[in-house]
């Protein structure tokens, strides 16, 4: 959090995780996933599944390098499991099926237990595959905020925010290119719609930290606060090289951004999705300055522009790799009723050809997406230093997520330093379902 | 696919006679609507290879007529829209002739209600001239149900149709259905058969000889999302139907919303 003033952190948004008392060895915390009819805004509920009997989830805020023990219960009617997205951590606590993390069957229980790090913003959600009802994965509400504080000064700021982005009532759309796509008939921010939570309260002069996560399925979105900026302070968790300020962030599936906003424009303001159609469909919350009254100011922003390099090197230091891995993005036409097939170097998971990283090797990851979608992709248990995107190079940026747009390249370099299974995939839900995904070996 | 509309041939006296094809505007409508501040544009073009020869009841023969129909549709919102036709016939004895227009509005279920299958109601009002049809004010609904699940489509749309001043009127509800299968041959290339009948009166079924039945084997050309392109030859076997003809729809989708793209 460099960068951040240096305040006492400030009460939470969510409750934390109920500590378990009556077990050996005893878990540090419990998560329980069960059914839930939640209300996302009065008389409007959705039938899901959920962590904890909330959505988002419980905030689980540990510390770096402080080894954690959790229970996860699993009440609903079909098998689950709970990744812990951004952590550096063994294959059997990552909580991936394609890994080897075993399935948890409905009425079963498992504990992990692992040593938190990287610090930074990260989640954990449901690794199960999707269905074409749009009952499973992250369709669902299965997921929640993650917080690794450092081991040693936590950071410092007025107060923090924690806003986790999501979209209810998935339904088949047919896109523009001729394949099925997914759209929602609602969106929330920490599980409610527009109007329909409690005004986040602040005072001029404020310095306040916004942990934000995008947890949908599959929609990347903008997100604006009129009269105000966004200093980045990281991306996925990891601290960025130049903390620039921005008007609009984007965040595709699964990005967090950590960003300070100095509250110096008062009056009543949505922070809120900079396109009106997610707005309209609840994609906001309402900022309140203390002693201002009025109906919430929307945003007018109509430039939704973003790019990592505002956040790199002032001047790029590219290191040698020590190999080199193409991943060519490819989809196969399944007709205009059916999403595309996806493949990475021409095959889908599960006959994708595994491939082999070398421990304490460099390896530049060449993501060649060739379709006309993007793709938002993620690699398990490690982090990557984004080298290039359209081949123009950057340094100092480091992600387990980054969008590839359509028809571009973006390399990234990884350190294998974490050895066992690790799986990549993109992490839009459908496109997952559809075979993006290649299983990474350690020779 | 679909006719426009429809005019009582006086084929003998049988009270049973098949209804005079107008083959102003042949398609079989799928459920979707056309997207708020969108606007589609069509160009209907039916060439009439091997029809009828002779003016009956004061109708123009439809033998090597070519039938030119501008369609313009708004979308309203995401469960709506309004159409408008201007219908014009070509021939060497006559040249170009205003045929007539018809408004069109329709409704959808809307996608995010996650129903089964695709579901619309189309109804359509509208004045032809007497010279083109002695039905000179007609009335339509015509429910639409498709489905598109992988590479196959399909569609149906039971029309029913109602003439409100000419010879018909005493008829009560045509009934005058259109269907269509569809196979997705590539991301492009769509191919498959369209099917467009008039059984006459709902309480007077015509008989098959007055019936019009016809089959189109047609195409659809899917460059663009910006572009509709649909293209068929039509045999029709009964002594009511227009033998052969020959159909093109040519389509172009503008959308206004692109300078301030909101999803």
């Amino acid at each position: 959090m460099a960068g951040a003033a240096l305040l006492a952190p400030a009460a939470h948004l969510f409750p934390e995780f109920p500590p378990e008392s009556n077990s050996l060895p005893r878990p540090d915390y419990r998560i329980e996933i069960a059914p839930i009819d939640w209300e996302i805004a009065p008389k409007k509920k959705i039938r899901t599944t959920a962590y904890n009997g909330q959505i988002p989830g419980p905030l689980l805020r540990l510390t770096e390098g402080s080894p954690v023990t959790i229970e996860i219960v699993n009440r609903a009617d079909h098998a689950e499991i709970v990744h812990w997205h951004g952590q550096w951590i063994p294959v059997d606590a990552d909580g991936s099926m394609e890994e080897g993390s075993p399935m948890i069957p409905p009425g079963a229980s498992t504990r992990i237990t692992f040593t938190p790090r990287p610090s930074g913003l990260h989640w954990y959600h449901t690794h199960a595959m999707g269905s074409r009802g749009f009952n499973h994965g992250l369709y669902t509400g299965q997921f929640g905020m993650l917080l690794v504080d450092p081991a040693a000064n936590p950071g410092h700021y007025d107060r923090e925010q924690f806003l986790a982005l999501h979209d209810w009532e998935p339904y088949n759309f047919p896109s523009d290119d001729g394949s099925l796509m997914v759209q929602y008939a609602s969106s929330s921010i920490n599980g409610r719609q527009l109007g329909h939570d409690a005004p986040i309260q602040v005072s001029e002069g404020q310095q306040v930290l916004f942990h934000i996560l995008n947890a949908s399925a599959t929609e990347p979105h903008w997100l604006t606060l009129p009269g105000h900026h966004f200093q980045v302070l990281a991306l996925d968790g990891r601290p960025v090289a130049t903390q620039a300020k921005v008007e609009t962030l984007r965040l595709v599936p699964a990005e967090r951004v950590t960003a300070l906003v100095a509250m110096n424009t008062p009056g009543i303001w949505i922070l809120g999705e900079a396109r009106a159609a997610f707005r309209n469909a609840g994609m906001g919350t309402v900022i309140e300055y203390a002693g201002r009254t009025g109906k919430p100011q929307p945003s007018s922003q109509t430039r939704l522009e973003w790019d990592y390099r505002a956040f790199a090197d002032p001047v790029p230091a590219i290191h040698q790799p020590d190999l080199t891995i193409p991943l060519v993005f490819t989809s196969r036409f399944k007709g205009h009723g059916a999403p595309d097939q996806w493949m990475i170097n021409g095959k889908s998971y599960p006959e994708a050809d595994p491939i082999v990283l070398k421990q304490g090797l460099r390896h530049r990851l060449i993501f060649d997406n060739r379709s006309t979608d993007d793709h938002p992709v993620h690699l398990h248990r490690h982090s990557f230093e984004l080298v290039s995107i359209r081949g123009a190079q950057l340094s100092g940026v480091h992600k387990d997520v980054v969008v590839v747009e359509a028809n571009s390249t973006v390399e990234a370099d990884l350190l294998a330093t974490n050895p066992g299974n690790t799986l990549f995939h993109c992490h839009q839900q459908d496109h997952m379902d559809a075979g993006f995904m290649a299983l990474f070996h350690y020779a | 696919m679909r006719f426009v509309f429809t005019a009582l041939l006086l084929l003998g006296a049988a009270a049973t006679a098949a209804r005079a094809q107008g083959n102003y505007e042949i398609q079989v409508y799928g459920a979707d609507t056309v997207a708020p501040r969108n606007t589609m544009l069509e160009l209907h073009s039916n060439f009439t290879a091997d029809g009828q020869t002779r003016t009956i009841g004061g109708v123009e023969p439809t033998n090597h007529a070519e039938h030119e129909t501008i369609e313009i549709t708004q979308g309203i919102n995401a469960w709506s829209e309004l159409g408008f036709y201007i219908f014009t016939s070509e021939s060497s004895a006559n040249g170009v002739q205003w045929v007539g227009d018809h408004l069109r509005p329709r409704v959808r279920v809307p996608e995010k209600w996650r129903w089964p299958v695709g579901v619309s109601l189309s109804t359509e009002i509208g004045y032809q001239r007497a010279v083109f049809s002695p039905d000179t004010w007609t009335w339509e609904l015509r429910p639409i149900v498709d489905k598109q699940t992988g590479r196959w489509y399909f569609a149906v749309n039971p029309a029913l149709e109602r003439t409100w001043h000419g010879p018909d009127v005493n008829q009560g509800l045509g009934f005058a259905p259109a269907a269509k299968i569809s196979y997705d041959f590539t991301k492009k290339i769509t191919g498959g058969l369209e099917y467009y009948a008039d059984y006459g009166s709902i309480t007077n079924i015509a008989s098959l000889h007055n019936q019009q039945q016809q089959i189109f084997p047609a195409i659809d050309l899917n460059v663009s999302p910006d572009w509709e392109i649909n293209f068929g030859v039509g045999i029709g076997p009964t002594a009511a139907t227009d033998h052969w003809i020959v159909k093109a729809i040519v389509g172009r989708r503008f959308d206004w919303s692109r300078k301030n793209k909101a999803r």
